[in-house]
Order: C-alpha cells, then sequence, then structure tokens
C-alpha cells in the first residue's frame, strides 16, 4: 500500500503544476487591469499605481510571476492580497469555516442520498421510489439561490430558529442552515446515482446465481448487491468532499461565511492570480488526498481493483 | 415634576432593555455595511467608503460639515486661514486633544502623517490629496512603466511647514478657494509616532484620536466594535455608546438580517428598492441625493465632434421615464448633485425631452454615421437593462442604428484611458467634500481625476483657475456656475439621473438625515 501511495504521490506533482499553471494562465488571461478594479471609481495617483504594481510583481512576464508565487506558497511566506489583507490570517480564518460547512453540508448530503437511493433501489417502481424520483428531479430544477434565500427567510428571518447568518453562534449552529440547504442542493445527484447502481446490481448474474443457491434476501442484499453497488456511488462521494473543498460560493455569500470559496470569489474578481493559486493548490492537495482514500476504501470494498 | 420624574424612570427602564441585536448599554447600535470586511484600518490608506465610514467613528477630521445649515464648522482644528490668494493655508489646532494612546494631537503629527502618504513608494491609498501641495511631484517622480519605484531622497512635502506645536501651513501649487472644505476628508486623518514607525504593526489595532475606540481584539472575520473613548474632547461626538460595523458582501444577507432583528441599520439594496417601503414601514428612509449620473461621449471619437449632435442626444432622452425606471432617481437637469450649494434646478437648457427639436438638431449636425456602440458594466445587474433602455430611445428618436457592448467596468475604462472605446458608456460621480467645485475639476478639467470623457476646453480650465483663486466663496461658487454653464454647452457627458439612497433603521435609533451631510448611522439619535 505505501508503494501505491507513493506512486499515486509522485504522479501528482506534475499534475498539480499543470493544474495550477493552467489556472493561473486563466486568471492572467482575464481583461481588465487587477489594480484599477481595486480602486473603484476614484482615481489611483500614478505613484500609488506603479508602487502597487512593484509590490504584486505584476510587472514581470507571465511565468515568472507564475514562479513567485509558487515561491511564496512553497516557502510559507503568503503576504497580503491586493487589498491588505493577510493572508496566512486569512487561511487561519477560512479554512476552519470551509471544513466545518463542507463536512455538515456533506453530511446531510449523504445521509440523504444514501438513504433515499437505498431505499428508492431496494423497492424500486414502488409509490415511495416514484416520489423521491419527482423530489430528485424537483430538487435538482430549483436554482441553490432560491433555496438558500427561502430558507434563510423562513428559518432566520421569520421563525427565527437559527442565525440568519454569520458565523457568531459557532459550529453547530451557525452551519446547520447552510449545510441543509447544501445537503438538498446536493442529495438528488447521489440518491439517483445510487438508486441506479442498486437497480443494476440486484439484476446481474451473480445475484440470479446466489439466489440459486438458495441464498436469504437479507444476505444477498448486503453482502452481494450492495458492495458492488456502492462502487460508483463511493467515487461521487469522494468527488463530492473534495470538490466542497474548493468553498461553497454561494452558500458562503448568502449566509456570510468568510470560507475560502468567498475569498476565492473575491480573488478572482480582483485577478489576484497568486491567491488563486494558492486555493487551487489547496484544493488539489485535498483533491489527491481524497482521491487516495477513495482508492484504498474501493480496494477494501473490491478486492477486484485491490492495488499491490 | 412627575412628568419629569416618569421620563428619567423610562430613561432608567431603557439602559436594562437589550435593544435590537445590539450589545452593550442602551445607547448601542449595530451597522451593518454592505461589503467585505475590513482588512485594517487605517484613514491614509484607505478611499473605500466602508473603510472611511469606520475611521470617522475612530479618527476626528479638522473640520466638518454642518449638518442643519451646510458650513463648515471646526472640529480639531481652532481656526483655518487662507492667505489673500487662498494658495497658502494655515491650520491652527485646538489645544488638549490626545491620541488614544494618551500622546497629544500635535501639529508635526499631521505634517509627518501627511508626508508619510504622500510619499508615492509608499503606496497609501489617500496619496492623491497632496497631489495639489507644493511639493508633492518630488516625492511622486514618474517611473518608467515597469520600472521599480525608488523611494525618494526627499521625504517631505515643501509646502507643509510646522509653524508652533499646534500650528502648521499649506502651500499649494496653485490657488485653491475650496482648500478649507477638503480638510473634512476623514482620509487625511493624523497618526500617532508609533504607529507611523511601523505601520504595518497596527493594521489590526488603530490608534485613533476620535469618539471611539476598539472594544477588545479585532482579528480577521470578526466584527468591529467601537466604544465610546472617554478621552475625545472634541465636539461633533455621535450619541451612542457602543458602536458596532457588521459586514455583508451581500447586501441582500444585510437586508434579511435587519429583517430578523439583528442589525440596526442597512442600506437597501438594489433588488430591494421596490419592496423596502412595505417591508419595514416604520423605519425607511430615503437621502436627497448619493451623487450624479452620466452618458459620457468619447472625445476622441470624431463621430461626436459636433456639439450639436450631443445636444441633441440629450434632449432624445426621456429622463423622467429613465429615472422611473431606475427607482429612486431624480432627473437631471445640470451637472452637479442637488445637494451641493450653488446647484441650480434650471442649469441645463438641452436637458429637456423635446423629440422634434432633437431630430433638427441632429440634422443640423449632419446626422450620425455608423452604428452606436453603447458599453455597459457586466457585473453590475442593471448595466444591460438601462443599456437597452437609452438605446431604445436613442434609436426611436434619431433613428440610430445602436449596438450594445458587454463588458467589465475595469476593461470599458481601460479602453478609455486609451483613447480606443468607440461608444458611449456610463459613469457617475460622487463629491469628496460639499462643493460644486468636485464635481467640475475632477470630471471636466483637462487631465482632471474623472474627467471620464477625454475632455478638455482651455477656456473652462482658465475659469476654474478663477473660481478656485477666488477666496469668497459666494463669488467663487458664481464663477463655478460659468463654469457648470460651459460645460452643458460643450455636454462633453449627458446629465441622467441623480440616485437617492434608501435605508432601513430599527426603532430605537433615528439616524440622522441631512441634506448636506447624507444619512449617517453613526449619528444616530436613539428614542
Amino acid at each position: 500500500v505505501t508503494r501505491f501511495v507513493l506512486r499515486r504521490i509522485l504522479a501528482a506533482i506534475p499534475i498539480g503544476l499543470i493544474v495550477t499553471l493552467g489556472v493561473f494562465a486563466l486568471v492572467f488571461a482575464m481583461p481588465g487591469d487587477p489594480l484599477r478594479e481595486l480602486a473603484g471609481d476614484k482615481p489611483i495617483p500614478p505613484s500609488v499605481l506603479a508602487a502597487k504594481r512593484d509590490q504584486f510583481h505584476l510587472n514581470a512576464p507571465f511565468l515568472i510571476q507564475y514562479l513567485l508565487s509558487m515561491k511564496d506558497i512553497f516557502t510559507g511566506h503568503f503576504g497580503t492580497t491586493f487589498s491588505g489583507a493577510d493572508i496566512a490570517d486569512q487561511l487561519r480564518l477560512r479554512i476552519p469555516v470551509t471544513l466545518k460547512l463542507a463536512t455538515t453540508g456533506l453530511f446531510f448530503q449523504w445521509i440523504a442520498g444514501l438513504l433515499f437511493g437505498l431505499y428508492a433501489g431496494f423497492r424500486r417502481n414502488g409509490i415511495i421510489d416514484r416520489m423521491l424520483l419527482l423530489a430528485t428531479l424537483v430538487v435538482l430544477a430549483i436554482p441553490g439561490l432560491v433555496l438558500y434565500f427561502a430558507g434563510q427567510y423562513v428559518f432566520g428571518v421569520d421563525l427565527k430558529w437559527l442565525p440568519v447568518s454569520g458565523i457568531a453562534d459557532g459550529w453547530p449552529m451557525s452551519y446547520l442552515l447552510p449545510a441543509v440547504c447544501i445537503g438538498i442542493t446536493g442529495f438528488a445527484g447521489l440518491a439517483r446515482l445510487t438508486r441506479t447502481s442498486i437497480v443494476d446490481a440486484a439484476g446481474a448474474d451473480f445475484v440470479k446465481t446466489a439466489r440459486a443457491k438458495g441464498l436469504g434476501e437479507q444476505r444477498i442484499l448486503w453482502r452481494h448487491v450492495l458492495p458492488n453497488a456502492l462502487l460508483p456511488v463511493v467515487t461521487l462521494m469522494g468527488i463530492d468532499f473534495a470538490g466542497i473543498f474548493g468553498g461553497a460560493v454561494l452558500a458562503e455569500s448568502i449566509f456570510n461565511l468568510p470560507g475560502l470559496g468567498q475569498f476565492m470569489f473575491q480573488a478572482i474578481k480582483l485577478k489576484e492570480g497568486g491567491v488563486v493559486v494558492l486555493l487551487s493548490t489547496l484544493a488539489f492537495l485535498m483533491f489527491i488526498l481524497i482521491n487516495l482514500v477513495v482508492d484504498i476504501i474501493y480496494g477494501a470494498i473490491d478486492p477486484r481493483v485491490r492495488n499491490g | 415634576v412627575t412628568l419629569g420624574l416618569a421620563l428619567v424612570l423610562s430613561a432608567c427602564g431603557g439602559n436594562s432593555g437589550n435593544g435590537g441585536g445590539a450589545s452593550g448599554g442602551a445607547k448601542s447600535e449595530v451597522i451593518a455595511i454592505s461589503a467585505d470586511p475590513l482588512d485594517y484600518i487605517n484613514p491614509l490608506n484607505d478611499n473605500s467608503s466602508p473603510g472611511i465610514q469606520v475611521a470617522q467613528a475612530m479618527f476626528a477630521p479638522l473640520v466638518t460639515t454642518d449638518p442643519n445649515t451646510g458650513k463648515t464648522v471646526n472640529v480639531l482644528a481652532e481656526s483655518v486661514t487662507p492667505d489673500k490668494t487662498s494658495q497658502t493655508w494655515t491650520i491652527k489646532l485646538k489645544p488638549g486633544n490626545t491620541f488614544q494612546n494618551g500622546q497629544p494631537l500635535t501639529a508635526k503629527d499631521y505634517v509627518d502623517s501627511w508626508n508619510l502618504t504622500a510619499e508615492g513608494s509608499n503606496a497609501w491609498k489617500n496619496n492623491g490629496f497632496f497631489s495639489k501641495v507644493e511639493g508633492y511631484d518630488a516625492l511622486n517622480p514618474q517611473t518608467p512603466d515597469g520600472a521599480t519605484p525608488k523611494p525618494t531622497a526627499v521625504k517631505t512635502l515643501s509646502g507643509l511647514k510646522l509653524i508652533d506645536d499646534l500650528t502648521f501651513s499649506v502651500k499649494l501649487k496653485v490657488p485653491f478657494s475650496q482648500f478649507g472644505l477638503t480638510l473634512q476628508y476623514t482620509g487625511i486623518a493624523p497618526l500617532p509616532e508609533e504607529v507611523r514607525k511601523n505601520p504595518d504593526a497596527y493594521k489590526r489595532k488603530p490608534i485613533g484620536n476620535g469618539p471611539y475606540k476598539l472594544a477588545g481584539d479585532w482579528k480577521a472575520g470578526d466584527d468591529i466594535k467601537l466604544v465610546k473613548w472617554d478621552g475625545y474632547k472634541g465636539p461633533n461626538a455621535p450619541e451612542a455608546d457602543a458602536v458596532t460595523f457588521r459586514f455583508f458582501p451581500n447586501g441582500d444577507t444585510a437586508y434579511n438580517e435587519f429583517l430578523a432583528g439583528t442589525v440596526d441599520f442597512v442600506s437597501v439594496p438594489s433588488t430591494k428598492k421596490k419592496s423596502f417601503k412595505t417591508d419595514a414601514p416604520d423605519g425607511w428612509m430615503t437621502s436627497t441625493s448619493s451623487g450624479a449620473n452620466y452618458f459620457v461621449f468619447p472625445s476622441w471619437d470624431p463621430r461626436f465632434k459636433s456639439t450639436k449632435l450631443r445636444h441633441a442626444f440629450s434632449e432624445a432622452i426621456d429622463r423622467t421615464a429613465f429615472a422611473n425606471l431606475v427607482g429612486l432617481a431624480t432627473p437631471s437637469n445640470g451637472l452637479v448633485s442637488p445637494d451641493m450649494d450653488g446647484y441650480r434646478a434650471d442649469a441645463c437648457k438641452y436637458c429637456t425631452f423635446d423629440v422634434a427639436k432633437a431630430k433638427q438638431l441632429l440634422q443640423e449636425a449632419g446626422g450620425f454615421s455608423g452604428p452606436l456602440n453603447i458599453y455597459y458594466n457586466t457585473s453590475s445587474a442593471t448595466g444591460q437593462i438601462y443599456a437597452e433602455a437609452l438605446g431604445n430611445m436613442l434609436r426611436q428618436n434619431l433613428g440610430l442604428d445602436v449596438k450594445y457592448v458587454g463588458k467589465q467596468s475595469s476593461e470599458i475604462s481601460a479602453l478609455a484611458d486609451s483613447r480606443k472605446l468607440d461608444g458611449m458608456r456610463f459613469s457617475g460621480w460622487g463629491h469628496d467634500y460639499p462643493s460644486i467645485e468636485d464635481y467640475l475639476t475632477p470630471m471636466f478639467k483637462s487631465n482632471g481625476d474623472a474627467n471620464f470623457a477625454g475632455y478638455s476646453n482651455p477656456a473652462l480650465d482658465k475659469l476654474l483657475a478663477e473660481g478656485d483663486a477666488q477666496p469668497d466663496q459666494e463669488q467663487a461658487i458664481k464663477i463655478y456656475q460659468q463654469v457648470e454653464d460651459l460645460a452643458l454647452e460643450d455636454m462633453p457627458l449627458i446629465p441622467l439621473y441623480s440616485a437617492q439612497g434608501a435605508y432601513l433603521h430599527s426603532a430605537k435609533i433615528a439616524p440622522r438625515n441631512s441634506k448636506f451631510t447624507g444619512v449617517q448611522p453613526l449619528y444616530s439619535t436613539f428614542k
């Protein structure tokens, strides 16, 4: 297993370089002058602009700017954003917020997705299955924006059960509402995948064989159908988890949670290549890590994909 | 006597109430600011409106505008005196004021803080304020494109002279009769010596000289909690004992917080312009104006060269209909905002909606060739709607072929700066100090800071300089009005509307709402 992990990590390095370079190039190619964006309507004197451009290496060629950003990341000298925020401070504030939001959100998403998916898969074409299918369709069709504001209004403003926004009440109170919203908007995909997987697995030959051998339905279900059906489900859950670490931009914005998503959003708005690359690198590392974990879980579920 | 006792009792009762979501005593308020949280507090390095709003609570200005009369009154200054030509200004401070670290506030603090800000290589945002002061250029040499700006050998503005502990003088490059008004800007508040030595160390623990100080530690992501500072001896202190600023990058979220009763003051986001009066029937207010908005011609494009054509465009616009579309807006009939001393409601002769005359003027101008491009800001929710509304008026009333181009606003200004913008765009301006001059100089003086149109008229520059050199304010305003007339004759930009701000406040506070100073939640009276 150690060799497998090492191999994966080594393979990740070039991919990481390509990804971060690509992201940096995209930010670099965005139209408009970052410092002008920062200034708003009021003019900035040329001498101040020149000093700022120099401070953030904006005059350097593209590749040099990228390498300087990477150097800052790996030496831990994060510096400040264009607007003067201490980046290390921001990470200390935002990583815990994003982790709390992501894990709580995924908790609801996975519970709902798996329960509905499993139930619907086992009792397919029943009334509940049809209703769930319809419900997932409805959820998929509701824009997050509408759901989040509606949730905020009903439970925060009207009923006052939960805080409207912010992290002042800490975990779990401040995170419950946005997490449930994330769960609702996200569970449909997982539920549908789980259902389909189970339906597929239940129709497979080895299930018929098991049944022919005279095994009980419960045993067939738990020992034969589920492990096989869960493979794609675990993959999707892994992708979900890694993805959400990039930040839930919309939920963070509407519920005023200072997470990585908002940081990324601000950085892109101001065309701050360095910050965008830093956050992409973080997200990428998370992605690699979670992929590794998923692969190891795969091995545990299914001996066929176990790696030497 | 009974009535008096009752009042005292009810006042005591008020003390125990928790009132809204604010913390602290009865006279505390929570102000929502719809913006990203501040990253530091340093008035000299902040020109954003959230930063200035917070700085106003912690730093007192030299002078301020009286909300009732609109006149300039002294705060920390004992006197502000121009010489005969308005070129050299002597500023005398009141004795006995200190910083929040206990150090006395002296003239040297002003001079040194201003020098620090004026030094271009420090890259502080209010550097531009000092560009009018003699010696600015020596501290801000031209740096060739892409070169590293070097710290200058000169560290002080030659125009700043320390006279004694409490007095200093400012010599400007050229006479400027409005300079006294500009001193009310919070962005020129002084920093004490220990902060000047290492400003970065005080980013999150500012030392002010105003009515409020930080209530405790202020870390990234925290609200800004302020309490009254006992040491403040100046006038103009607000009534609140404690003020909390909460930041909301999303304006709609701030609005919902207000509806939930957790904040006392919020500005109405554009999405709620239609509903705020019913959402808070007893707690809304609107300001007289929050700046003026224009439709800008590119002076570098020869197709727009004819004055008659520009007037034709102006008269083809139904401003009343447009203002209705914008909502909470007044159609403009001049170039300055209606809350200015010297504003004339009938300044513009070419702003009445008259299709027949517009057609005739366009014909006399020889028509317009090619499609008319209208640029709009894609990151504004209303950019395209406004562009199409104006475009439709010009298309229908003048028969123009109109095209719409959506871009980021920074991209549009970059195109305009390099004189490559081949069409019209929107712009807005709000004054930094209450003088009609602060509309005319930035937008119409050759190379003005906000000369959106790239306009230049030597006659107008000369007239402006005359106003700037006129020490009598009444006389100066008359000259500035002539400048406005001239600008309207040339019409490098079309006046459209002045927008009003809309705000909600809780029942326990009544925010100050003055024609001259706008809506100021910091200066709320408590019920």
